[in-house]
């Protein structure tokens, strides 16, 4: 049996997003883990996993995010096909080689069918993670995107998340690389998810700072070749205070480019619109508009057609 | 006597940009050189310095960057008016406070008299907070800072004849805050000045990241924490941390500042679009082929340049 279990922080985005989309995915036998969202993400997870372990028949328990929906009705059988290899611990629909951060994104990005939608500027829809190259699953990595996990259940009954990451970001990473630790594998599969989220991938950058320094701290050694002694611990400051200021740099760049071409487009826009032609036909679209509108509302007021007519 | 001069690696930007900016502002008497570069900036100053050291009648030597245009055709009044305090050593108008590293930026800013003029989509100006000082910002003000934007830069007599660019720190970046450091070291002040300039370059802040942070990283290690650069809060454990947290979130926000700008551009592009396959707009496509073949009354257009000329000739009314 695959259960599915999501930890709801909004009841409103379980429904839209991950309601439908476990619905779209499971099978007869398929329990549904719907568990209210306590804090730390950790605790929440804990739960999830202990009531998917009290289950003999569990073949996979995937923790689903409240604004990720499940797009795949093969998702099953794919899961299913992943684990037949017993050295696989976890799936996802997106992760990352040579990670080294809790921005696994960083990484060598390995990615499926996922797509963000976004409600912003009369909404749109584009490929994840699109400001990095995306390699096609299957693949193994060494990390997995926390949106979208997929437990095997030696994974669920032996591997806890850390409840001591109070801050929320990179419980993924943390997760991740306890699995690998026991010896099992991480893969990304070609799973289609539709990630519905602001454009703001983040809303708290400075929590995020934090949450980063602090997995720094408990997986040092294993993320990155610590440094001996003070003097590689300056050299290595030096070069990151470096990087960190030519990050910033690099993002002020984006940002006012990005702005001449939205300007751009908004002059050209302008000018359409500002033009003689166009204002002197403003009446015409005016009548075309009421035309439509009236035409809307004579719709709705006609009686539904039965079969009977 | 002031003194003009430029290291110039592209003759057609010090024409275009330089040039006018110098013709605008020098006096009868003042010496023009622009210098073809010979290698990095660092060591084409040093030639001019020592070009000029010599000029028993030099009032000042004023370092331009081939992009970098001079607004106000008064530039030597106010250099001279700034230099009459003998203690004053560089003149600029771009300047900054509790400076830590060549990112002068992250600093706190006192003064920016200055355009950022691009030609990418269509081109555009980007004026800073205190190119008019009638709105500038409770923060903008002139006077002592810690360094200046190199891009131009006023030298007083003392420093050309005593201070040299510092030839090992590579090959561009940092010049100028190392020149500023080296002259209050020496005891001299670093001041802004009332004159604008426009920098006529790219959006890109930093084109050469590698090179950029190799620059900044030896400057660090030069001032290793003398004059306030390279100091931080913590052990070196923890500023390694943070820097590389901080470094991860600024380009998550970059990631973010292209999501948006991505969703804006999606939706103005449906916009056009629309316009231009509704029925209005392409009935109506012959009237504005008329009135683009049809000669018009000319009218002055409206560009960043013919702005810029504006603005001049509202001060000197």
């Amino acid at each position: 049996m695959i259960a599915f279990g999501s930890s709801i922080s909004g009841a409103e985005a379980y429904q839209r997003y991950a309601e439908p989309g476990i619905a779209r995915a499971a099978e007869p036998e398929s329990k549904v883990l719907a568990f209210a969202a306590v804090e730390p993400i950790g605790r929440s997870y804990n739960l999830l996993l202990d009531a998917a372990a009290a289950h003999d028949d569990l073949e996979a328990l995937v923790l689903v995010h409240p604004h990720s929906e499940i797009v795949d009705p093969a998702l099953c059988a794919k899961v299913r096909e992943a684990f037949r290899d017993p050295s696989v611990g976890m799936i996802g629909c997106a992760g990352a080689r040579d990670v080294h951060s809790i921005a696994w994104w960083e990484g060598d990005v390995i990615c499926g069918s996922v797509r963000q939608r976004y409600e912003e500027y009369h909404g749109g829809e584009f490929d994840a993670y699109r400001w990095t190259q995306r390699r096609p699953p299957p693949a193994e990595v060494d990390a997995l995107d926390g949106q979208l996990l997929v437990l095997s259940p030696w994974v669920v009954r032996n591997v806890r998340f850390d409840e001591t990451l109070l801050l929320g970001h990179g419980f993924d990473l943390d997760y991740s690389l306890q699995v690998r630790q026991t010896g099992r594998t991480l893969r990304v599969a070609d799973l289609a998810v539709l990630h519905h989220r602001s454009l703001e991938l983040i809303s708290d950058l400075e929590v995020w700072v934090e949450a980063h320094i602090k997995v720094a701290e408990k997986w040092g050694a294993v993320l990155s070749e610590p440094p001996e002694g003070e003097s590689d611990w300056k050299r290595r400051a030096r070069r990151a205070e470096a990087r960190r200021e030519a990050a910033r740099a690099i993002a002020m760049s984006e940002s006012l480019k990005l702005d001449a071409r939205v300007l751009e487009l908004e002059r050209t826009f302008e000018q359409m619109t500002t033009s003689a032609s166009w204002r002197a036909t403003a009446p015409l679209r005016l009548i075309n508009r009421l035309r439509r509108e009236r035409a809307a509302r004579r719709e709705l007021a006609q009686p539904p057609v039965t079969a009977d007519a | 006597m002031i003194a003009f001069a430029s290291s110039v690696t592209k003759p057609d930007v010090y024409r275009q940009c330089a040039e006018p900016g110098i013709l605008r502002a020098r006096e009868p008497d003042s010496v023009v050189r622009p210098l073809e570069s010979i290698g990095s900036i660092f060591r084409s100053y040093n030639a001019l310095l020592d070009e000029f050291s010599g000029r028993e009648d030099l009032e000042a030597l004023v370092l331009v960057h081939q992009d970098a245009e001079i607004v106000d055709a008064d530039f030597c009044s106010v250099a001279r008016r700034t230099l009459a305090d003998p203690e004053v050593g560089l003149v600029g108008c771009v300047g900054a406070i509790g400076v830590r590293s060549i990112a002068w930026w992250e600093a706190s800013v006192t003064c920016a008299s200055f355009i950022n003029r691009y030609d990418e989509h269509g081109g555009g100006d980007l004026p800073s907070f205190s190119w008019a000082w009638n709105d500038a910002p409770a923060y903008a003000r002139l006077g002592e800072v810690e360094t200046l934007d190199g891009f131009v830069l006023v030298l007083s007599p003392w420093v050309v004849r005593n201070i040299r660019f510092d030839e090992d720190l590579g090959a561009f970046h940092g010049y100028d805050l190392d020149l500023c450091l080296q002259v209050r070291a020496a005891g001299r002040k670093v001041m802004t000045a009332e004159f604008r300039a426009i920098h006529h370059r790219q959006l890109d802040m930093v084109p050469d990241p590698e090179e950029w942070s190799e620059a900044h990283i030896a400057l660090a290690d030069k001032w290793d924490g003398r004059m306030g650069i390279g100091i931080g809060a913590g052990s070196w454990k923890d500023r390694a941390l943070r820097a590389e947290a901080d470094a991860e979130a600024a380009l998550v926000l970059a990631y973010m500042n292209a999501l948006e700008s991505d969703a804006r551009v999606h939706e103005l592009e449906r916009a056009v679009a629309e316009t231009a396959e509704s029925i209005s707009w392409r009935i109506t496509a012959p009237l504005r082929w008329l009135q683009r073949t049809t000669p018009r009354r000319s009218r002055p257009e409206l560009t960043p340049r013919s702005l810029a000329k504006s603005l001049n000739t509202a001060e000197t009314l």
